[in-house]
């Protein structure tokens, strides 16, 4: 039988000082609150600004829904450059976060294991190149070399596996107890099956984690696709030129969005390439709590 | 084992999704094709958030066939600064395309390392082309070590193209002739702030509608307040005539200007978000009927669209382009002008000779078979020409897919290459149309006469001087927007003070290595 422990709870009588602190504390958070959502507000009420919307900017935030327009959305939508920008995108996403956490998992999980013959110097290996970053044009030569320019594949295959992320996913898997592990080897379990029938099973929640830290990163990836890629480029490079060619073009009689507000286009793609982030992270939420924790305590 | 199965099928899903990402190497599939000559092209888009041309677009084509050229095309990113990065880059690499878009900076150091081919033996070989767009400027502007490296590229940009736009229903109604002199300018400011120019009975308009935009050429305050510094002979950053060559700021009459403009802020007859608010905020704000003069680009005030929010407002209000002021020497100008755009289009040193007469063949080709394909689309598709021989696309079968609808924007990317703003293109560009509230008729191409009409200062060249460093120009800014606010009081002690900090942090080096290079430029007038 479950304790009712709002019964057992103890009333505290604050003082009158706790009392102007809690709403000191509380001003401050509703402040930092307005702070946050104004430039979201913002962005979307700029998004929905109907065509020829000619009221100030303050005006437009405080627009009633009614008056609002998905003009923005219609010219944007209706462009093919965004909808290929988008595709490309998300086949960096999917080949990015896959091949990340296929090549990320096994190799903190190699990491994690104390019997490992060299473990010392494999980890200063992999941890001077993190510190000492080896440059633009080195890597830029190898892209080259090993054909990949102009290939999608050139956006995540260069930094596939992030070693902030591998060190964080050794640690969670340095925290899984050793009896589970010993008494699976006791068992007969290569430690590949060790890997894949314990370790991974229990790790969900740093998986997901570190998913969607690679797939933030891939997602929002401008330097190495404008570097590498020829053609076919994705969204943030196109949310780019939205945000800089809007300049050029009031001086035009036709741009790619026809006669669609540019700055509306330019919130309403801002607000796009958002979504798909924003929309994943509530199922990952139940994770991320527990993963973005893992090695933060010890003992 | 369960786990292990989905982890391996992932595995060999994977191995199979990986052609996925691959986007075909155009080179490998173009070499394979007998005859044909691949020339790769990095460019700057002509409409950067659009797409790119189509893998059918008939330009290709028409290149094959009639050229014997395949190009391949490689749109750069918008930001100059990215485009810089990704050229060194690929410099650096090794691997720059057969021609590339290039800012000069970035042309210069690509030819020290040898990376680029001198053009001066193309020209011959394009002599409709060179006739059209290239002069003694251009040459100047892509010339590094006694070589030309490059053609200078078009972005569109049309000269003279701002000017002094006055509210005449504001004047008819209060009964005031078009200003002339500063005092003019100043007493019809001061009675379109309080005398109520629109009758509307509210507090609520102003005399001048400006923000701050500058540019290398146009540093202070920038462009948008340059015809007052025109009146008292130091619009633009720099003073290129022959007998006072150097820094416009340096010279007393800078002064006068910033004390004219301060005297403007005092009296209130400016907006008084000028120093902080945007162009955007600036041009809701004329449209709103707040200003009753302002610098404006003649398209951004009178092609349809941005005229359209102002017609349906003010539908018996008007805009008419007058002379900027004239001051007390009798000096008058909107503001500075360069023929010269910032960008080159440059060739790689290790393509054959053969390639070279190709990439000289296809600019030519640009300039004269493909002009109208490049700058307008498909003849009767795209576009039709009218009794002047002016593409239009009235007439056309399917209005939809005239050249200036939305999707037919990837189809033109290249027309930067083609345009160089004859009178047909003008004409084309800028429609003349019937307002929609109003019912009166508008041209941006009357506009644009009329504005170019006014006094300008030529400054061919002036792309090529030295930059100030950061601190220096932060400082400059900072400060000459301070004694404008009156945020720091403008007298003779104070600006003393604000020049001799100026020269100290590297200003008198910079002109005086300005009027070393205009001199060895040639580009003193």
């Amino acid at each position: 039988m479950k304790k009712d422990n709002s019964q057992n709870a103890v009333k505290v009588k604050l003082s009158r000082t706790d009392r102007i602190f809690n709403i000191c504390v509380d001003a401050f958070l509703i402040f930092m609150l307005i702070v946050l959502v104004i430039p979201l507000w913002s962005t979307i009420t700029l998004s929905f600004r109907p065509n020829h919307y000619i009221g100030s900017y303050l005006e437009g935030m405080f627009l009633p829904p009614w008056k609002w327009s998905l003009d923005a959305y219609h010219a944007l939508l209706g462009n093919d450059g965004f909808l290929d920008a988008f595709l490309n995108s998300f086949k960096i996403l999917v080949g990015g976060v896959t091949c990340s956490l296929l090549l990320t998992i096994p190799m903190a999980y190699v990491l994690s294991v104390h019997t490992l013959p060299g473990r010392k110097w494999i980890n200063i290996i992999i941890m001077v190149p993190y510190v000492f970053n080896v440059g633009m044009i080195p890597t830029y030569l190898l892209v080259k070399s090993v054909g990949l320019i102009g290939h999608l594949s050139a956006v995540f295959l260069p930094t596939a596996i992030s070693t902030y992320n591998c060190i964080i996913m050794k640690q969670f898997f340095e925290g899984i107890p050793g009896e589970l592990k010993e008494s699976a080897r006791i068992d007969g379990c290569s430690e590949i099956r060790v890997l894949f029938n314990i370790i991974i099973p229990l790790s969900k929640a740093i998986i997901m984690t570190i998913g969607l830290y690679y797939g933030v990163a891939f997602w929002n990836d401008f330097f190495h696709a404008m570097l590498y890629l020829t053609d076919k480029y994705p969204l943030p490079i196109l949310l780019r030129n939205i945000l800089i060619g809007s300049g050029m073009n009031e001086f035009v009689e036709s741009n790619a969005f026809g006669n669609a507000p540019i700055q509306a286009i330019k919130a309403a793609s801002v607000f796009m390439a958002a979504l798909p982030m924003v929309g994943a992270y509530p199922f990952i939420q139940k994770y991320f709590t527990k993963g973005t924790l893992a090695g933060s305590v010890k003992g | 084992m369960k786990i292990r199965n989905i982890v391996i099928a992932l595995l060999i899903a994977s191995l199979f999704c990986l052609p996925v990402f691959s986007q075909g190497s155009k080179e490998e599939t173009s070499s394979t094709q007998d005859k044909l000559i691949d020339i790769t092209f990095w460019y700057n888009p002509a409409n950067v958030e659009a797409g790119a041309p189509p893998a059918d677009w008939f330009i290709y084509d028409r290149l094959k066939e009639e050229l014997g050229i395949n190009l391949i095309l490689t749109a750069l990113p918008s930001s100059a600064t990215d485009r810089d990065v990704k050229m060194n880059a690929a410099g650096a690499a090794n691997a720059l395309p057969d021609m590339m878009h290039l800012r000069r900076p970035v042309m210069i150091n690509l030819a020290k390392q040898g990376l680029l081919a001198p053009v001066d033996d193309m020209f011959e070989k394009m002599p409709e082309r060179t006739a059209k767009m290239y002069n003694q400027d251009s040459f100047a502007y892509a010339t590094y070590n006694g070589h030309i490296y490059g053609f200078v590229a078009s972005t569109g940009d049309i000269k003279k193209n701002e000017g002094i736009l006055i509210r005449k229903d504001w004047l008819d109604n209060l009964g005031l002739d078009i200003p002339v002199t500063l005092e003019d300018y100043m007493n019809v400011m001061r009675a379109f702030t309080y005398n109520d120019p629109d009758g509307n009975g509210k507090d609520d308009t102003y005399g001048y509608g400006t923000f701050i935009e500058i540019t290398a050429s146009e540093e202070g305050l920038g462009r948008r307040l340059d015809p007052f510094f025109g009146a008292f002979g130091c619009a633009g950053t720099w003073d290129l005539s022959k007998e006072s060559a150097g820094l416009n700021i340096l010279k007393p009459e800078y002064y006068d200007a910033l004390n004219f403009i301060v005297q403007m802020n005092l009296e209130g007859v400016i907006d008084p978000n000028w120093l902080s608010q945007k162009k955007d905020d600036f041009k809701a704000n004329w449209k709103q009927g707040k200003y009753g003069m302002m610098r404006e680009q003649n398209a951004s005030y009178a092609a349809e669209s941005n005229y359209k929010p102002f017609d349906k407002n003010f539908p018996d209000g008007e805009w008419i382009v007058i002379a900027p002021p004239v001051g007390p020497e009798g000096k008058s100008a909107v503001g500075v002008y360069t023929n010269v755009n910032d960008g080159v289009i440059a060739i790689n040193s290790k393509i054959t000779p053969e390639k070279k007469d190709a990439i000289a063949r296809m600019l030519e080709w640009m300039s004269g078979p493909g002009y109208y394909a490049i700058g307008w689309g498909e003849e009767g598709v795209n576009f039709v020409f009218d009794e002047e021989g002016v593409p239009t696309t009235n007439g056309l079968a399917d209005p939809s897919k005239g050249f200036n609808k939305a999707e037919i924007v990837p189809l033109l990317q290249l027309k930067g290459l083609a345009y160089y703003w004859g009178e047909a293109e003008l004409k084309s560009r800028y429609p003349s149309y019937i307002t929609e509230y109003s019912k009166k008729p508008m041209s941006a191409l009357v506009t644009l006469r009329e504005m170019q009409a006014q006094p300008w200062i030529k400054q061919a060249g002036v792309d090529l001087l030295p930059l100030p460093n950061g601190d220096l120009k932060r400082y400059y800014e900072q400060s000459v927007a301070e004694f404008a606010s009156g945020n720091k009081k403008l007298t003779p002690e104070s600006w003393d003070a604000f020049i001799k900090q100026f020269k100290a942090l590297g200003g008198q080096d910079w002109n005086d290595e300005g009027v070393k290079t205009a001199k060895e430029l040639g580009i003193l007038y």
